[in-house]
């Protein structure tokens, strides 16, 4: 809750600074306020009471290990984000202070989705956390992609919603609550009316389905990423796709885990279909963000494998370090990327022909980023594909040997990049300058990665 | 010590990185010995007659799972941690007769590539030696990616996800293995070994590993990334594929498959001998066609593994003490090898056998040191290769008599393709170039040499390897019970 309120009062504060103080100040004050809500929830997370239901803010939020541990993985991932914004930002003018303050509000939606005991405030979660962002995702407004962008992720986005929300009012009618508590009850006593309680779980399902970008309601990813700005690109496949499996696995876990007979079926059409769809058209992509959004949209397969293990302890913690680990590769890649694309002034594969030579460090950041994101050991992706398959593996074996093999299709698509870096001897005649903000968000995600690969139980035991 | 093995190399890569010019290159050689030196201290201190485990390091990662860093060596990590450390100074220098762009990265990742060999074949624990075992496959296939010849690119993509994908599949087996481990599970060595497994999911396991290792070594018909990526890679990735990397494959069928699996072991056996010694034949009739030096030990390469294969696959002593003493000879041997090969196209600029001849006029010591390391290929008498080959073939034998003696063409196919090589290089008449080959210089003398002498001691005194392994290869075939 603390983090819900510093997030809030900074957004506002930032907002309006963007009218009137020097922008210089606009980057270090939305920084302050996401770092110091970070320390807030880590300290909540290290010493705060989080045992038993409390029933304070009138049940609908709940601030547990779970939802904190969650709320310090996004909050980190703005901060580093934020850090790239100084270079990222640049061009902005008059609209700075909007978009951190649009940022931050975003955040709070998330932090919401997260925490929610209530139907209610997940919806409105979700909410908060996507009207900020389809106005980000336009937000070069001269830019025609940027524009197409944000009026397709509006217009999914309101449609993907209506059916959330169509399928929340089914379960209310069915069970009679909007409470988790009460729901989940409901729904392992068998006192409900199990046709209108199914629908309503399925239409939850194809609402939750368009958020996390799995397949089949996948088709607004690739151009709404290629389209939008570099770093809101960068915040969506991070923070928003693990605000939304963290609701996907909060909401499924407690309220319909006694129905997991009926709806582990189609959840495990979705992971398979969304695992090899989206590794295979990856390949075919020239362009960068394009095979990003595909390779975030696998990711949401691979991650649905933890949702259909829920009855299995170590699941949790497996979405958790598979989020982070994640979402700190996919910040260091964007890192490198949006250094090197905007001096480029391309996109593609070929902007990063002979990085090595150029910059050796930035080709060797986003050498490891795309190692970790490929799951390759040592690297932090890794552990965190290993926990999910662990948890999988003895009630789906046939789906952790389809995500086995669809690791291997990934590594087609991340080599790519690791080839125009390091072995292709044709050069670009750019020159690349790591910016001074690309610098350090670099070397504190390495470092995040090294300290993960060291010691995995450390985030995996969190929860 | 064990940490010792791991951290020496894996600094020594740190530095490399670091440092600029020539002084990389002989930092990698002292760290490089540094790392033999503790070997031949661990060889010291080992007692081969009871085989227990020496310099066990344990320290929980993932505490609760089960999953630990877990390090130790009996006498068979021994020995391939010995022939690992052995051939890496070797390795080293012999790259110092290449001058190579961005050399600092080049001697970086071999040692990287030291440390994760090392680590593979020390590791106690499951998920560890797992990721040992991918970690060395990062740095060989950014040494062949950035210095390799034609086609390098698509050749070392094929490579890696080959080896890759095979290696999932291992993942997968030891995940099952490791969830019917009691209580909150355990990827230790000796709680995997203690699970029984239903025969039928014993076979699943089994061809799980078996995927991974027969990719890695490799055996027919899993091979074919194999010819390319050795001819593309430069010399020094060479050795490390062929002289190292592969004997990982049969270590893990030693260690990790034939004892995690056993109840499956005599349902496969048929098929991986069979598939084994199809290899040794196939492999053998082909290298007598090839006209690329290079190409022809690749294929050399191929039947020889297919006769360690078998011999381990055999599960019986003497297959088993066969195959450990022919892995070490192997890696002599095969480094031995692709150093000639080297040594010949950087003085003609051609690996075509066709292009070469009459060179033991103009270079007389070399052609005896060629000489003697063909003669320990083919497995002559009172060379290396003669003691290894004849146990293998004696373990094949007593699984199969049929199988042993198709396996035994190996000594006659040896002999063709080696001798016809070592005669259209060395004999014959001289062209223009070969005329004007240069004898060899003193760091050639010095590395060819000294793996001649290897393979002329190793010859008269196979004992010491085999003393070695005993106690511990009667440890683990008595630990596997089916």
């Amino acid at each position: 809750m603390k983090a819900l309120l510093i997030l809030f009062v900074t957004a506002i504060a930032v907002l309006f600074a963007g009218l009137r103080i020097n922008r210089k100040l606009l980057q270090p004050l939305a920084i302050g306020g996401a770092i110091l809500a970070l320390l807030a929830t880590l300290l909540d997370l290290m010493y705060g009471d989080t045992t038993g239901w409390n029933d304070q803010y009138a049940t609908m939020f709940r601030f547990d290990n779970y939802a904190l541990a969650f709320s310090a993985i996004i909050l980190l991932t703005t901060v580093l984000l934020m850090g790239l914004t100084g270079y990222g930002f640049r061009n902005l003018t008059n609209t700075l202070g909007d978009n951190y303050g649009l940022i931050l509000f975003s955040l709070c939606g998330a932090l919401c989705m997260l925490s929610f005991t209530n139907m209610v405030m997940l919806f409105l979660g979700i909410e908060i956390l996507s009207i900020p962002l389809y106005v980000l995702a336009g937000s070069r407004r001269d830019d025609p992609a940027s524009n197409e962008a944000a009026l397709k992720y509006f217009l999914m986005g309101a449609f993907a919603t209506g059916i959330l929300l169509f399928g929340m009012t089914l379960v209310y009618g069915a069970t009679t609550s909007f409470d988790l508590r009460t729901i989940a009850a409901a729904v392992s006593d068998g006192q409900h009316s199990a046709g209108m309680l199914h629908v309503g779980i399925m239409m939850i399902l194809i609402g939750l389905g368009f958020k996390v970008s799995a397949v089949p309601f996948h088709f607004w990813a690739p151009d709404v990423y290629q389209g939008s700005p570099n770093l809101i690109t960068a915040f969506m496949a991070t923070v928003v796709k693990t605000a939304a499996f963290a609701a996907f696995f909060r909401l499924f876990s407690t309220a319909f885990a006694g129905a997991e007979a009926f709806w582990s079926i189609p959840v495990a059409l979705m992971a398979g279909l969304t695992m090899t769809l989206a590794n295979v058209t990856a390949i075919f992509q020239a362009d960068f963000k394009r095979m990003m959004a595909y390779s975030s949209i696998s990711h949401a397969g691979y991650l649905l494998l933890a949702i259909l293990a829920i009855a299995v302890p170590g699941s949790g913690g497996a979405i958790l370090f598979y989020t982070l680990t994640y979402s700190i590769a996919t910040v260091c890649a964007f890192a490198v990327y949006v250094a090197v694309a905007e001096q480029n002034g391309d996109g593609s594969f070929s902007a990063f022909n002979g990085l090595s030579k150029k910059q050796p460090f930035l080709a060797a950041v986003m050498a490891i980023s795309m190692l970790s994101l490929a799951g390759i050991p040592p690297m932090a992706g890794f552990f965190g594909k290993y926990f999910l398959f662990m948890a999988a593996f003895e009630k789906y074996p046939g789906l952790v040997v389809l995500a086995v093999i669809n690791s291997a299709i990934s590594i087609y698509y991340y080599f790519k990049v690791i080839i125009a870096m390091y072995f292709t001897r044709e050069e670009n005649a750019y020159i690349v300058v790591i910016p001074n903000g690309v610098r350090w968000v670099v070397l504190a995600g390495m470092a995040l990665i090294i300290l993960l690969t060291l010691a995995p139980g450390s985030v995996y035991g969190l929860i | 010590m064990s940490l010792l093995l791991l951290l020496i190399p894996f600094i020594g890569s740190l530095a490399a990185f670091a440092l600029r010019g020539a002084t990389v290159r002989n930092a990698a050689l002292a760290f490089t010995m540094a790392n033999l030196a503790v070997t031949v201290f661990a060889l010291l201190s080992f007692d081969p007659a009871p085989g227990q485990a020496i310099d066990e390091f344990t320290i929980p990662w993932v505490p609760g799972s089960g999953i630990s860093f877990s390090l130790g060596m009996d006498g068979i990590s021994l020995l391939l941690v010995l022939l690992t450390n052995l051939l890496a100074p070797l390795i080293v220098y012999t790259s110092f007769n290449r001058n190579f762009e961005q050399e600092h990265r080049y001697y970086g990742l071999i040692m990287l590539m030291i440390a994760a060999l090392n680590g593979v074949f020390m590791a106690q624990d499951g998920l560890l030696f797992y990721i040992f075992y991918e970690l060395a496959l990062i740095p060989i296939y950014f040494i062949c990616a950035i210095w390799g010849g034609q086609n390098r690119i698509r050749v070392t993509l094929k490579f890696f996800i080959y080896t890759f994908v095979g290696s999932l599949f291992m993942l997968l087996s030891l995940l099952y293995v490791y969830l019917q481990t009691p209580g909150s599970h355990s990827f230790a060595w000796q709680d995997l070994v203690a699970v029984q497994l239903a025969p039928e999911a014993a076979w699943w396991v089994m061809l799980g590993f078996f995927l991974a290792f027969a990719v890695k070594m490799p055996l027919f018909p899993f091979h074919t990334w194999q010819p390319d990526t050795y001819t593309t890679a430069p010399t020094g990735g060479t050795m490390l594929l062929a002289g190292i990397m592969l004997k990982m494959g049969i270590y893990g069928v030693i260690r990790w498959m034939i004892p995690l699996a056993p109840e499956a072991l005599q349902t496969w056996t048929p098929i991986f001998m069979t598939l084994a010694v199809i290899g040794i034949v196939y492999a053998g009739i082909i290298a007598i066609k090839q006209t690329d030096l290079k190409r022809l030990i690749a294929y050399s390469s191929i039947a020889h593994v297919g006769l360690i294969a078998a011999g381990v696959f055999a599960w019986n002593k003497t297959g088993v003490q066969g195959s450990l003493i022919q892995m070490l000879n192997h890696g002599i041997n095969v480094v031995g090898l692709f150093f000639i090969a080297d040594l010949i196209e950087r003085r003609l600029g051609t690996r075509s056998l066709s292009e070469m001849g009459g060179i033991a006029k103009s270079a007389p010591r070399f052609a005896t040191l060629f000489m003697i390391v063909t003669l320990g290929s083919v497995a002559v008498p009172l060379t290396n290769g003669f003691a290894g080959e004849f146990l293998l073939l004696n373990g094949v034998w007593n699984y199969n008599a049929w199988m042993g003696a198709v396996s035994g063409s190996t000594i006659i196919f040896g002999a063709v393709y080696m001798l016809r090589a070592y005669g259209l290089a060395m004999f014959g008449d001289s062209n223009a170039e070969t005329a004007r080959f240069a004898d060899l210089n003193l760091r050639e003398w010095v590395v060819l040499g000294f793996i001649a002498g290897l393979v002329v001691v190793l010859g008269f005194f196979p004992q010491m390897i085999l003393h070695l392994t005993d106690g511990s290869v009667n440890k683990i075939l008595g630990a596997v019970q089916f």
